[in-house]
């Protein structure tokens, strides 16, 4: 089959606010270092996809049309994919179907949020169902918290281990150009700090930010012509599971268990803790990093508290994980999960910078969005396999 | 770019709601399973059996967030891939027959529905303009439309009362599809005669309804498998206009026409001349016109031709957008229309045609345009 690289990167300067650009001003941002990482201009793409976070966010009704004349995409295909927070991967995945069913050969994926704009935790709100999930319902902090509750007595994901992922990603954070939240904590300190819906604290949460991030992915033949260090995708998928669904599990997301098991067999991993170089999560909330590291498969079930307090994932240690802070350093929701899909492109291709992980070869990404039950992994390397 | 899709990917099944201008006895649960669990009969396919789906909704005619998540159980995706394409559903078509074409799934199922009964349509629309120069002054899209119709009207020399043709033929067949719930008969003097963006009157803009419709997409093999008549997705294309009205043309559709040329490019046709069935979405009688002439369906201006007595016999032989407009479903719905009169589906037989098209719209002022070309054996 058909390999599919990223051939650009490109991201914003994130901030708690862009007041300097519009929504569309934000997009163009990125997508003009893309295209410039990429040596391309608009000329070369034949298709567009856009992602955002949900359009209430930012009260733009189908922003992508708005964007299309700062993009200068006039008279290409424009769509936009909106799966939540993970919506960059779904964009994503978008693109690539785009490129291997012989739609598009170049196609640029801009994914981006202002969430400056709008009412973030009422829009949220506005999820559950009018008639029996609202009145109960606040934002996503309540439902996350009952979840991590429930981890705490079954997985043993306790506040100190969760505190350990924060001073970690903000640490990481401060070497990262990008990100705008630079202040190192520690874990007494995210344990003292102010809490917001218990177990989750003041510290546990990343920034609200305004932030973009464009993508250019192209098929092989024609990527190599394009870049000498193109990031091979080595599998991507992204899943759900219904909300309603009797036997939907409050421990482990089943969603990201089947995304995963997935990508691992289409990138031939079978020992993703040994195989992959570094990782990069979105994790909306510091008890999510420890979910992942069971459901990507990285340690055993009930084993994050240790796996990080072994400082595996710190950037000293055999799994670096969001060696770009991750969402503590910038969580501009609707491009985060494309900036996490960027992070492992620049890592693979030698172009991280201060926060390069020494010869990394294979990343991991994982990303999601909805009420925790949206989805995504990809693989990216080095090699096409 | 190459023509890979041609006969690997069918359309294998779909089935949609009656249309109504108001659902009230019915939630978006049940018009979305309505139409996902009659799509699927008689492909002897189970809802195991799709490997993913790919969804058309709004969330500000939702009035919710994500609204995909709120709907999941109700669309068969449990456990699925799923995206949500937030365009008119003919994208997530496009979405879907992409997917398959490249090889990374074999039956995907397409969803689109809306219940705009429950909100503010025009709100929807008004939310779609920008915030700094187009939203103060009150822009919308049917002042949009408006402002197209006084220039397709003055360069192509037709009236206003003109258009009371492409109203007449669109009802009348919208009438003799039992699928909705729009009537000939019913329209009132004042619907004829109203104002309401000179020169468009009440009857020259679509009636939206609520409603759901489901298209089951298959490759190859899951398709010879099935059996029956596969349709196959022989072309697909789409394209976008920019945002601010006043840097388009206001008498023509060049986003559609290069939609168009990027279908017939992938299904290797010359030009519009050997479709058979076309079915368009418009959300104005004047935008209805301007789609069949960016399509090649008539030279530009003289779309009303299509209207006289016995002309445009294989065009929205459904009714088309205009008596019944489901925001984000319409496009998904013509290809509906087309494939289930192209496999003998339908209570519309197709006689001897064999080819057709499907033409879906989205946007300010039908700023996006998505059209897909199908064929069967």
């Amino acid at each position: 089959m058909t390999s599919i690289a990223i051939v650009g990167t490109g991201q914003t300067a994130h901030a708690r606010r862009r007041l300097d650009v519009s929504q569309a001003g934000l997009a163009r941002e990125a997508a003009v270092a893309a295209l410039a990482d990429a040596g391309l201009t608009m000329d070369d793409i034949d298709s567009v996809v856009v992602a955002s976070g949900p359009a209430m966010f930012g009260a733009v009704n189908q922003p992508e049309k708005w964007l299309v004349d700062a993009l200068g995409a006039r008279f290409k295909p424009v769509v936009r994919i909106t799966s939540g927070g993970g919506t960059g991967l779904a964009g994503a995945l978008a693109a690539m179907n785009q490129i291997k069913g012989g739609f598009a050969k170049r196609v640029l994926v801009v994914a981006y949020d202002k969430l400056s704009e709008g009412a973030l935790q009422a829009s949220i709100s506005t999820l559950y169902d009018p008639f029996w999930g609202r009145e109960f319902a606040v934002g996503i902090m309540g439902f996350s918290a009952a979840y991590w509750r429930a981890r705490m007595d079954r997985l043993g994901h306790t506040e100190e281990a969760a505190a350990m992922v924060s001073v970690k990603n903000r640490k990481n954070a401060m070497l990262n150009p990008n990100a705008h939240v630079k202040k190192e904590v520690t874990v007494e300190e995210v344990l003292a700090s102010k809490p917001l819906c218990w177990p989750i604290k003041v510290l546990d949460v990343p920034p609200i930010s305004d932030g973009a991030c464009a993508v250019v992915l192209a098929a092989e033949g024609d990527a190599e012509s394009i870049t000498s260090t193109p990031a091979w995708i080595r599998g991507m998928a992204y899943y759900c599971e219904a909300d309603n669904a009797a036997n939907r599990s409050m421990l482990q997301s089943e969603p990201l268990k089947i995304a995963a098991a997935r990508v691992y067999r289409s990138a031939g991993v079978t020992n993703p803790h040994r195989q992959f170089d570094v990782a990069e999560v979105q994790e909306p909330y510091t008890c999510f990093e420890l979910s992942y590291y069971e459901g990507l498969g990285l340690c055993r079930e009930g084993g994050a508290a240790e796996y990080i307090a072994s400082g595996a994932t710190q950037m000293t240690g055999e799994l670096p994980v969001n060696p770009s802070g991750g969402c503590m350093g910038a969580n501009p929701i609707g491009a985060t999960a494309l900036i996490r899909l960027a992070e492992a492109a620049m890592q693979v291709t030698g172009k991280a910078g201060a926060y390069q992980v020494p010869g990394a070869e294979l990343a991991l990404v994982q990303a999601g969005g909805g009420w925790a039950n949206l989805r995504g992994v990809a693989v990216v390397g080095s090699t096409k396999d | 770019m190459t023509s890979t899709t041609r006969r690997n990917v069918a359309i294998v099944g779909s089935a949609q709601t009656d249309l109504r201008t108001a659902w009230s006895d019915r939630q978006h649960v049940d018009l979305i399973s309505e139409a996902v669990s009659r799509a699927l009969l008689g492909t002897g396919l189970r809802i195991e059996d799709v490997d993913f789906v790919i969804d058309s909704g709004s969330d500000f005619l939702d009035g919710r967030s994500i609204s995909n998540c709120g709907f999941l159980g109700a669309m068969g995706a449990h456990h699925k891939e799923e995206s949500r394409v937030e365009e008119d559903g003919l994208w997530a078509a496009l979405y879907a027959a992409t997917k398959i074409a490249a090889g990374s799934a074999s039956v995907g199922l397409v969803i689109a529905y809306s219940k705009s009964s429950e909100s503010d349509p025009s709100q929807y629309w008004t939310s779609l303009t920008e915030p700094f120069t187009q939203r103060p002054v009150g822009l919308d899209d049917v002042a949009a439309a408006g402002l197209f119709a006084q220039r397709y009207l003055a360069s192509s020399g037709i009236s206003a009362d003109d258009l009371r043709a492409v109203t007449r033929k669109a009802w009348a067949a919208a009438s003799a599809n039992a699928a909705t719930d729009a009537s000939l008969d019913d329209l009132t003097d004042e619907f004829w005669s109203e104002e309401v963006a000179t020169p468009l009157r009440r009857s020259d803009f679509s009636r939206t309804a609520d409603g759901a419709v489901a298209v089951v997409l298959a490759g190859t093999a899951a398709a010879r498998q099935i059996g029956g008549d596969p349709v196959w997705v022989t072309g697909f294309g789409s394209a976008i206009d920019q945002h601010f009205i006043a840097a388009r043309e206001l008498d023509a559709f060049p986003a559609a026409a290069a939609a168009a040329r990027q279908a017939y490019r992938i299904a290797g046709l010359p030009d519009a001349s050997s479709l058979d069935l076309v079915e368009v979405s418009a959300t104005s009688t004047v935008g209805e016109l301007m789609v069949l002439e960016a399509l090649g369906l008539a030279n530009k201006g003289r779309a009303i031709d299509l209207y006289a007595d016995g002309a445009g016999a294989g065009i929205n032989q459904s009714g088309g957008a205009l008596p019944s407009d489901v925001v984000m479903a319409s496009g998904l719905l013509r290809l509906h229309e087309i494939a289930s009169q192209l496999s003998g589906r339908s209570d519309r037989p197709a006689g001897d045609a064999r080819t057709g098209l499907a033409h879906g719209v989205g946007g300010l002022g039908m700023q996006n345009h998505c059209v897909l070309t199908l064929e069967t054996a």
